[in-house]
């Protein structure tokens, strides 16, 4: 497999995309339309169920399965499309709203279909401000056709769609903690279970889903299950928004079927690092995903290869590391960004990526010892599968993943920095400038 | 919803086989198998886990992750492992992680000895720590409230606290703020953090993050001892448990678990109150009149002098007893007036007396509901009574059963209630028309029993606000009805009584053995001084007495006007809580003795009283109470008592002795088993049995005894119509009273009076929010300042009852009355009336300055 397999962004180029006469003239609705009318609940969700579609939103668990599991019964159902895109790396829900807001509308009328939603919610990131303008407005789009609201395409089915913005938490994008910011709670996670399929929003069984998940559903049920599994090898069906950041020449979105190589994907479509440089490490799927090396770089980008290889594909954001990032800063950064965003409600990870944060500044401040780094190390095997949610692990595995992978380098800097650091109180004693150095502190 | 059946299950705890109910979490199941599981959120009171500590992860068979027991119900045939190398290993870094920046100020900390964190650092934890790093730091101590001292460093964010504030007493003001490792707890408006409940989350608080400001730094818990004993400030009757010093001070209280009664929470008032016990104020010796003064005197003078007054009033003497009085010394007041005095007058209810056939049948078991029963019910009928301010714990229970068990709450009262956002249905009647109320009810019920048109309009409701209650009810398995005394009071009370049992016929309650009636009565004990003959037609065990009395209200008439000449005041005051108060007055001057039992001199006693006797706190009482849904509970002795203070049943045999029937009783027990022996639905009753939680009389044997009493039949009387004008309702605070007044940390609490006023009134009066103002009627006036409540019938005014000052009784008479109100002040603080007034202003009327 090599270049870009585009589907889900097969109209990208055409101009006002945006707009519903656009959109429905290149067929769109057409999915929607055939779920609401001439399929039962049970054929959507058998289809959505063989087509293989795993959620794009980083755990890539089946969606027709998770549609399955939302239980009978006549109280009140929900969907939520997780549109809090807040990993470092990724952006590609942003395109998918901003090029084409209707295909995920209609994404969300065929999910809400599949789980017998009434009430849909896309959660969008607060940042994402002229996404949501822009969703409002196809969503206005829709009412006035029908397409949304009481007895949608004339049908029986009843669908209120809500564009809710967030107020800029990380966390918010944990469907837990979505569910808690969108009941009007502070975005804490809860505790699982019940799972949201069971108990989600206001109590209700909610059906949580990503937004490439649910935009690839118009083209499942337009084509037909085969169609979608053929693409793609194994477990690991159909074709995956990718996007590339980091040390590349052309960083960008990309759209995949998922098994091209990992080699393909980093130096045949976004050209590799910067001339006379190389590759040190890349993020598969996001910050969170532990780095992988050159050694990785022929294997299959599918969620199985990923795994096997100790990271994961994630929201397949690959972030590219050259030869010229020292490991220490990055490292620093990224703890630095999950102590930010750590709710404060589970132990391990509001106290471990604080204590993180603290060990790394001193490492690179020259104020550590190789003994450190084993505590570090620790700290993070500490974390790992003790939180309520999967934020702290999203810190402990890559940082955990770095230590692993450049332990050579972390003890480098920690001699560098202590040797600069050590130079500096020289520098500063021989200067005559001993009383000043005594006052400011530790040795 | 009825209660649930539980089966028993086995599973296996770290190789042993152990059986618990099914569902149970694995950390409480484990302590079957005296397997102890570390943690520090968990705590069923709060409702649904949060799994946020962490602290409890145990290794499940067939689970690949270490799971939180305090979120797993465990199930039949579960593998746990609690002490595999990989929980130990977790369990380690909890613990690490938790230290890395608390404080270790263990030997200041008032929590140290006492800790969870330190118990569970010591038990599970490393020993030693790796971090290095400066410990993040807080302003410290900070008062969250008046109450609470709260240290953040020390805080380990278990959720506990915040929990109780949004989850279990819904005032919302404790949340999270910042996030991550800057979160920390404060109230959400940075305001102090003040609720009737509050204190609660001194007791949940798993490390020294919150203390109370009156515990701080008095003791080490090697210092002290634990006393249980029975909170007696209000109906609620609480289980409490008091920290004592040198078998002398009472130092703190908190709650000791009786999920029968308290579900394990106490008020702030039953929390501190305990201080008013070791208030300077407080009288410690007898106190005998000597002309225009009163002397503190010898034990003996006092005893002769009361006993020589109250001899030549013999039958011309009355009793009044209140509050806390214990059963036994109702029994024993009831033995010094029927039996020494000859006189039948006594009574212990301030609004009226409840007729004897009423009082029987409101007893019987069938009717009756445990508190308990609260939990399951399908639907809740509060009627005419604020549960947080008349029994506070109550109030928690039915926000638990609507918020957890999905249960309904029917609110039916005067007065907006706190309760009325959980409600299906709120009704609003006008202030004293409880009984048209509940008529209605009972005829939108399809009680046969109910007459009379336009029963809305007599109750002043809103049309159709009864019958959506009704529906409410109708669809309904299982009601609990609670419902205040203040229905059954003044002239119309026996009406309205049986308008209620009208409701609980319609609604087969009789039938349904978990659903039933629960009376919030005035006084603490009203209902054991009830059944134990404190009452004007009532011998003890709701016999019918040999000779009926006069009521509360007659004898004050009967006194003022020279017809009775003896007054014993039993823990009462009738200044304080007694309607007319002016009545009162002139009865207290005219009558020639006033003997009174008090721990504070009122100053009704100062002007009257012609003996006083000390009387015990709670905390020196023993003896028994009975709570309104039947249970009797016992009141232990925890410390000696205080100055030259006397067992109470000791002085009351005393004088029955000296004025001629001295009862054969030589200890507090005894006192007791004759009791228990002369009612009869108590027979063979023991204190053993009673224990540590109580016990029902309804679910013994012996409640056969009770005196027969049929259901009432036939038509129900036709209420009154509403008299026009600004109708008065009071409404009683927990705040007043003299414990309130004499425990420093509650002071600031103590009410002010306030006229309660619907926007459209207030705007029609020209008063705003704020506003000083005049409420008269019937010749009485009292001062209070406006509070507009939009939720509020137009129509109604409400004052507080008990007061310090202007209190409302100065204008209550015991029927429904109305007062006229007019403006002396503008608001102090310049709060204006509301901006935008529901109701037009009529013609020419001015608008209120804005």
């Amino acid at each position: 497999m090599t270049g870009q397999l585009k589907k889900l962004t097969a109209n990208y180029d055409e101009p006002d995309l945006h707009r519903m006469e656009v959109y429905e003239r290149l067929g769109g609705y057409g999915s929607a339309r055939k779920a609401a009318l001439d399929m039962t609940q049970e054929e959507v969700l058998d289809q959505l169920e063989a087509s293989g579609l795993r959620g794009r939103g980083g755990a890539g668990f089946s969606m027709g399965k998770k549609a399955s599991f939302i239980p009978e019964g006549t109280m009140e159902k929900y969907l939520c499309c997780n549109a809090d895109e807040s990993e470092p790396g990724a952006f590609k829900d942003r395109v998918l709203m901003q090029r084409n807001p209707h295909q995920l509308i209609e994404g969300c009328i065929i999910g809400a279909i599949a789980a017998q939603a009434t009430r849909a919610f896309i959660f969008i990131r607060g940042e994402y401000e002229t996404q949501a303008k822009m969703l409002d407005a196809a969503v206005t789009e829709a009412y006035e056709k029908g397409y949304l609201g009481s007895g949608i395409f004339g049908s029986q089915t009843d669908l209120e769609l809500v564009v809710h913005r967030g107020q800029g938490a990380y966390i918010c994008g944990e469907e837990s903690a979505l569910l808690d910011a969108l009941e009007g709670k502070r975005g804490n996670p809860r505790l699982k279970p019940p799972f949201p399929a069971n108990q989600g929003l206001y109590q209700g069984p909610t059906l949580i889903n990503n937004v490439e998940t649910l935009c690839n559903t118009p083209a499942i049920i337009e084509h037909g299950p085969e169609w979608f599994a053929a693409m793609g090898v194994d477990k690991s069906t159909g074709t995956k928004m990718v996007s590339v950041s980091g040390n590349v020449q052309r960083a960008g979105n990309f759209e995949v079927e998922l098994g091209i190589p990992v080699r393909e994907i980093i130096y045949g479509l976004a050209g590799g690092p910067p001339e006379g440089r190389d590759l040190k490490c890349f993020f598969p799927g996001g910050s969170s995903a532990p780095v992988l090396t050159k050694e990785h770089l022929d294997l299959p980008f599918t969620y199985e290869a990923m795994a096997e290889a100790g990271s994961m594909l994630g929201t397949a954001s690959m972030i590219v590391v050259d030869d010229s990032q020292p490991i220490v800063p990055l490292a620093l950064n990224l703890a630095g960004f999950y102590r930010h965003e750590s709710c404060g409600k589970c132990v391990p990870c509001r106290e471990g990526t604080n204590w993180t944060v603290h060990m790394l500044e001193r490492i690179d401040q020259g104020d550590a010892t190789p003994m450190d780094l084993e505590i570090m190390a620790e700290v993070q095997t500490n974390i790992i599968g003790n939180c309520l949610c999967v934020l702290g692990d999203s810190m402990a595995m890559p940082i955990g993943s770095m230590i692993k992978h450049f332990r050579g380098e972390f003890e480098q800097h920690i001699e560098a920095a202590r040797a600069a650091r050590d130079r500096e109180h020289i520098r500063a004693f021989s200067a005559g400038e001993l009383a000043a150095a005594g006052e400011a502190g530790p040795a | 919803m009825a209660r649930p059946q539980i089966k028993e299950i086995s599973f296996e705890i770290d190789g042993r086989e152990v059986r618990a109910p099914e569902g149970t979490m694995l950390v409480d199941a484990a302590k079957s198998g005296d397997v102890e599981i570390p943690y520090f959120c968990y705590e069923p009171k709060l409702g649904q886990p949060v799994g946020a500590c962490r602290m409890c992860l145990v290794e499940i068979e067939g689970m690949p992750k270490l799971q939180t027991s305090c979120s797993t119900p465990v199930k039949d045939g579960m593998v746990i492992n609690t002490t595999s190398d990989r929980v130990k290993s977790a369990q380690n870094a909890i613990v690490e992680f938790l230290l890395i920046n608390h404080p270790l100020d263990c030997p200041v900390c008032d929590k140290g000895g006492e800790c969870p964190l330190q118990d569970i650092s010591y038990g599970w934890g490393g020993g030693k720590s790796r971090f290095i790093e400066p410990k993040r730091h807080f302003r410290k101590p900070l008062e969250l409230s008046p109450l609470v001292a709260i240290d953040r460093e020390r805080c380990i964010l278990c959720y506990r606290c915040v929990r109780f504030s949004q989850e279990v007493a819904e005032d919302y003001q404790l949340v999270f703020l910042e996030r991550g490792d800057h979160t920390y707890v404060g109230t959400h408006d940075g305001r102090p953090y003040v609720g009737p409940f509050s204190g609660n989350i001194l007791d949940l608080c798993p490390v020294g993050a919150l203390t109370s400001t009156a515990y701080r730094f008095r003791a080490r818990p090697w210092d002290v001892e634990e006393a249980g004993s029975l909170c007696t400030l209000c109906p609620s009757q609480c289980n409490v448990q008091l920290t004592i010093r040198d078998d002398s001070k009472v130092l703190r209280a908190f709650a000791r678990d009786n999920p029968e009664v308290d579900d394990g929470w106490l008020c702030d008032k039953g929390r501190f109150g305990y201080q008013a016990i070791h208030s300077e104020e407080r009288l410690r010796a007898p106190m005998v009149r000597d002309g225009s003064m009163l002397r503190e005197a010898p034990w003996d003078h006092a005893l002769e002098q009361a006993a020589a007054a109250l001899t030549r009033a013999g039958a011309g003497t009355a009793a009044l007893a209140g509050g806390a009085t214990t059963n036994e010394e109702a029994f024993l007041l009831g033995h010094l007036m029927r039996e020494a005095l000859g006189s039948p007058h006594l009574d212990a209810r301030a609004g009226g007396a409840l007729d004897p056939q009423q009082a029987r049948v409101l007893a019987r078991p069938d009717l009756s509901a445990r508190v308990s029963d609260i939990d399951h019910a399908d639907v809740i009928l509060v009627v005419d009574t604020e549960l947080v301010e008349e029994a506070p714990i109550l109030d928690l229970r039915v926000r638990k059963a609507a918020r957890r068990n999905n249960a309904k709450v029917v609110t039916l009262t005067g007065r907006p209630s706190s309760l009325d956002p959980n409600a299906t249905a709120a009704v609003r009647f006008a202030p004293g028309a409880a009984e048209a109320a509940l008529s209605a009810l009972a005829a939108e019920l399809g009680s046969g029993r109910a007459t009379g048109s336009r029963l809305h309009s007599r109750a002043g409701c809103e049309p159709g606000a009864i019958g959506a209650a009704a529906e409410v009810l109708r669809a309904a398995g299982d009601v609990v009805v609670l419902w205040g005394e203040r229905i059954s009071d003044g002239a119309r009370g026996a009406s309205a009584v049986d308008a209620l049992l009208a409701v609980a016929g319609a609604l087969g309650i009789v039938d349904r053995p978990e659903s039933g009636l629960i009376e919030v009565p005035a006084a603490t004990n009203a209902r054991g001084m009830r059944e134990a003959g404190v009452a004007p037609g009532l011998a003890p065990g709701l016999t019918d007495a040999p000779e009926a009395g006069m009521p509360a209200a007659e004898i004050a008439g009967a006194l003022g006007a020279g017809e009775l000449s003896a007054l014993i005041l039993l823990h009462e005051d009738p200044l304080a809580t007694h309607p007319e108060r002016r009545r009162w007055q002139t009865a207290l001057d005219t009558a020639a003795t006033v003997i009174a039992f008090t721990d504070f001199v009122t100053t009704a006693l100062r002007d009257y009283a012609t003996v006083i006797f000390p009387a015990e706190s709670y905390a020196e009482k023993e003896g028994t109470l009975t709570h309104p849904d039947g249970r009797l509970q016992r009141v232990r002795q925890a410390i000696g008592h205080q100055g030259q203070v006397r067992p109470e049943w000791s002085v009351l045999a005393e004088l029955a002795g000296r004025c001629g029937a001295r009862p054969d009783v030589r200890s507090a027990p005894q006192v007791t088993q004759k009791l228990f022996a002369t009612v009869g639905f108590l027979d063979g009753l023991t204190l053993d049995e009673i224990g540590g939680k109580g016990v029902r009389w309804q679910d013994r044997d012996a409640a056969s005894n009770l005196p027969r009493a049929e259901l009432p039949e036939g038509t129900l009387e036709v209420p009154p119509e509403l008299p026009e004008g600004m109708r008065l309702g009071t409404v009683p605070s927990l705040w007043a009273g003299t414990t309130v007044e004499h425990a420093p940390s509650l002071r600031f609490l103590a009410p002010v009076q306030r006229a309660e006023l619907a926007p459209a009134d207030a705007h029609r009066l020209g008063v705003g929010s704020g506003d000083e103002v005049e409420v008269a009627a019937g010749g009485q006036r009292l001062r209070a300042t406006v509070a507009l409540r939009q939720a509020m019938q137009p129509g109604s005014v409400f004052l507080v009852s008990g007061t310090a000052d202007n209190n409302a009784t100065a204008l209550t008479n015991g029927v429904p009355r109305t007062v006229e109100i007019t403006k002396t002040a503008g608001a102090v603080n310049g709060a204006g009336p509301p901006a935008a007034a529901p109701a037009a202003p009529g013609p020419g009327a001015q608008p209120p300055p804005v």
